[in-house]
């Protein structure tokens, strides 16, 4: 009963026009591409001055504590995964039978020869519990500034989330340094209907002080209600498994 | 013979005792410049050798900065064609291919950083010493094993930081020119060097099984050259760069600019130890001369009033010394030679190597060339005018009245 009336007055607070709570908004954000239970094919496009290189993967989730990554192509690369569980994160590269750890210092690090470092992959930092959130909103879009707290360990010395006021979906991010320069840029787009969910199909990751690199990322097919995830999937057992 | 060089002829042999003492100090000082400037040429010599013909070669190329600034993509994809203009040129006698780049290396005891180079097996051999320095095993082949596994030759730090020895597996894991993460198994065909070696964190690789691992397919990051002598490698890398002008040439003393440096230094560090030498020689030449002349004043009075012109006594100083000095480096390089020659074939073994720029040096030889003996006499020589010169001038300006009744 409380849950109700509590929800009753969180919905009347937002028609009446009352500032919507940034933290609410940065984790429905953060949430979108996880659902409860999701599955997901991606297409991943590594762009450099040197050289272009494409990935097929899969991608399984659980909330936000347990997610699985296994490259399907190239050939080469064909059956490496990657496990996240809670805070931590292995890789398993099947041609050596090896699982590795990525240390915590290695959060930072990119994940495959990516734009996107495995920080970015795991979530591992929570962006309502460890940053300072502020809002500020236009007819058609969410600027939300995230500025790290005090304690936070984080190469990044802000943040900005901008969301589309319409669709309730992230548009850009951009990250700055400690000195406030641009350091990437992620941008959202060609929003896709994957069932009941309308989602940006196209993530772009765009770092500026590395010209001409650009990784994009496309969801080929997306199912955020999928029944065939299970618990049994995550687990080391599961990583190290030949397919 | 004129009369100038009979007089100096016999005022050399007037005071034989004091003549053959100088004498001793300018023999001996040439015998000491000339047998140090061997030892140093032929030592330094040695080095360069070692140093060269053990990894770096005479001359390298690379694709852009790639020597200052490492990076995986600066890679030479045309390789086969400059291979094919360096075997055209007869000064070249053989070449190799590399890669190289950095990884890790794991076994079941445990990981540590690797340097991985993938060389071209048949031509590394013919290029550097890599086939002397297997202490196991044996040279490795271009093909993978029965399990598809491509061999590799592990420098000892990896043999024993991994506590793997041959046949054993190892693991590295590396990151590939495209982006992604390069992983693959290698069996231990050699373990090369020792605990001092510049290999010894070395992972050496079939160039074809480095190419796939580092996915840099037709791709090289270094040529390495020997030459007849590393003493060609400036001229021929200069023509080198003009028929190649779209890589970056570097001669040894560009790539080990560190060592070329620190011997450099070395070498007129040296210079300057011989100098003192020198000086300490010819202190003691000019004192004798001017002994000579101090005791001769009323001789050069008479010589003087007789109508001798100042520039004739001047000249007889100058003289006496030069030939004296003649004399003296003969008969010392005469001694000379035998040693020089007895230092550059035979020499003799250090009893603790020394250990240069990471290659252990244990034997001093020397070097017979023309530079050796010629150099050390020109300066002698050189030295001996100079010190003439203010004695000859005093013996030159000495007022005839003045000198003759001095005692």
């Amino acid at each position: 009963m409380q849950v109700v009336i509590f929800v009753l007055i969180f919905s009347l607070s937002s028609i009446v026009g009352a500032s919507p709570d940034p933290e609410q908004i940065i984790k429905e954000m953060e949430n979108l591409y996880r659902g409860d239970r999701s599955k997901a094919e991606i297409t991943m496009i590594v762009e450099t001055p040197q050289y272009k290189r494409q990935m097929q993967m899969t991608s399984s989730s659980i909330g936000e504590e347990q997610s699985f990554i296994r490259i399907l192509t190239p050939k080469k690369d064909r059956g490496i995964s990657t496990l996240k569980l809670d805070r931590e994160m292995w890789n398993y590269f099947p041609k050596i039978n090896k699982v590795i750890k990525v240390p915590p210092s290695m959060m930072m690090g990119a994940w495959m020869g990516s734009d996107f470092t495995n920080d970015d992959l795991v979530k591992q930092t929570d962006l309502t519990d460890e940053y300072q959130l502020s809002l500020e909103s236009t007819d058609t879009e969410y600027t939300i500034t995230l500025v790290p707290k005090e304690l936070t360990v984080t190469v990044w010395g802000k943040i900005d989330y901008v969301i589309n006021r319409a669709l309730m979906i992230p548009k850009t991010q951009r990250f700055y340094d400690d000195r406030g320069e641009l350091i990437r840029t992620l941008v959202f787009s060609e929003p896709k209907q994957y069932g009941d969910y309308t989602l940006p199909s196209r993530l772009e990751m765009l770092p500026h002080n590395k010209p001409g690199h650009k990784t994009v990322i496309v969801y080929d097919t997306f199912d955020l209600n999928a029944e065939d995830v299970s618990d049994d999937q995550f687990t080391l057992r599961n990583l190290r498994s030949r397919f | 013979m004129p009369l100038i060089i009979k007089l100096a002829f016999r005022n050399i042999f007037r005071q034989t005792r004091r003549s053959i003492l100088t004498a001793l100090s300018i023999g001996g000082g040439y015998m000491l410049c000339a047998l140090s400037l061997s030892l140093l040429e032929g030592s330094y010599n040695n080095l360069i050798d070692l140093f060269t013909l053990s990894n770096t070669g005479h001359i390298q190329i690379h694709q852009d900065n790639y020597l200052d600034r490492p990076k995986i993509h600066k890679s030479i994809s045309n390789y086969e064609v400059v291979g094919e203009q360096l075997s055209s040129n007869d000064e070249i006698l053989n070449f190799s291919y590399r890669i190289y780049s950095p990884g890790l290396a794991y076994s079941d005891h445990g990981n540590q950083p690797a340097q991985i180079k993938g060389v071209k097996l048949d031509l590394e051999k013919n290029t550097t010493l890599i086939a002397d320095k297997i202490r196991e095993g044996k040279y490795i082949s271009n093909a993978p094993n029965s399990d598809g596994y491509y061999s590799a030759m592990i420098g000892t730090g990896i043999a024993e930081g991994l506590k793997i020895s041959l046949g054993d597996e190892l693991v590295v894991i590396s990151q590939g020119a495209d982006g992604s993460v390069a992983n693959d198994i290698f069996v231990v065909g050699a373990i090369i060097g020792n605990k001092d070696s510049m290999e010894r964190n070395q992972i050496i690789l079939p160039l074809v099984a480095a190419q796939e691992f580092l996915s840099m397919y037709n791709q090289v990051h270094e040529i390495a050259m020997i030459l007849e002598s590393y003493q060609d490698a400036t001229r021929i890398t200069e023509q080198l760069r003009q028929s190649i002008p779209e890589l970056t040439v570097s001669s040894w003393q560009q790539v080990e600019e560190g060592f070329y440096k620190s011997m450099q230094s070395d070498k007129q560090g040296n210079t300057a130890t011989m100098g003192i030498i020198l000086f300490i020689v010819f202190i003691g030449v000019l004192n004798t001369v001017f002994m000579t002349v101090l005791e001769r004043t009323r001789e050069f009075g008479v010589l003087k009033a007789i109508g001798s012109r100042p520039r004739t006594v001047l000249a007889l100083v100058s003289l006496e010394t030069c030939i004296l000095a003649v004399m003296s480096i003969c008969v010392a390089f005469l001694i000379t030679l035998p040693l020089v020659y007895w230092f550059a074939n035979a020499g003799f073994t250090l009893p603790e190597p020394i250990d240069i720029g990471g290659i252990a040096f244990d034997a001093f030889k020397g070097e017979i060339t023309f530079e050796v003996f010629f150099i050390p006499a020109l300066i002698l020589l050189l030295f001996a005018f100079i010190i003439s010169l203010p004695p000859g001038i005093r013996a030159a300006r000495i007022a005839p009245t003045q000198a003759m009744s001095s005692h």
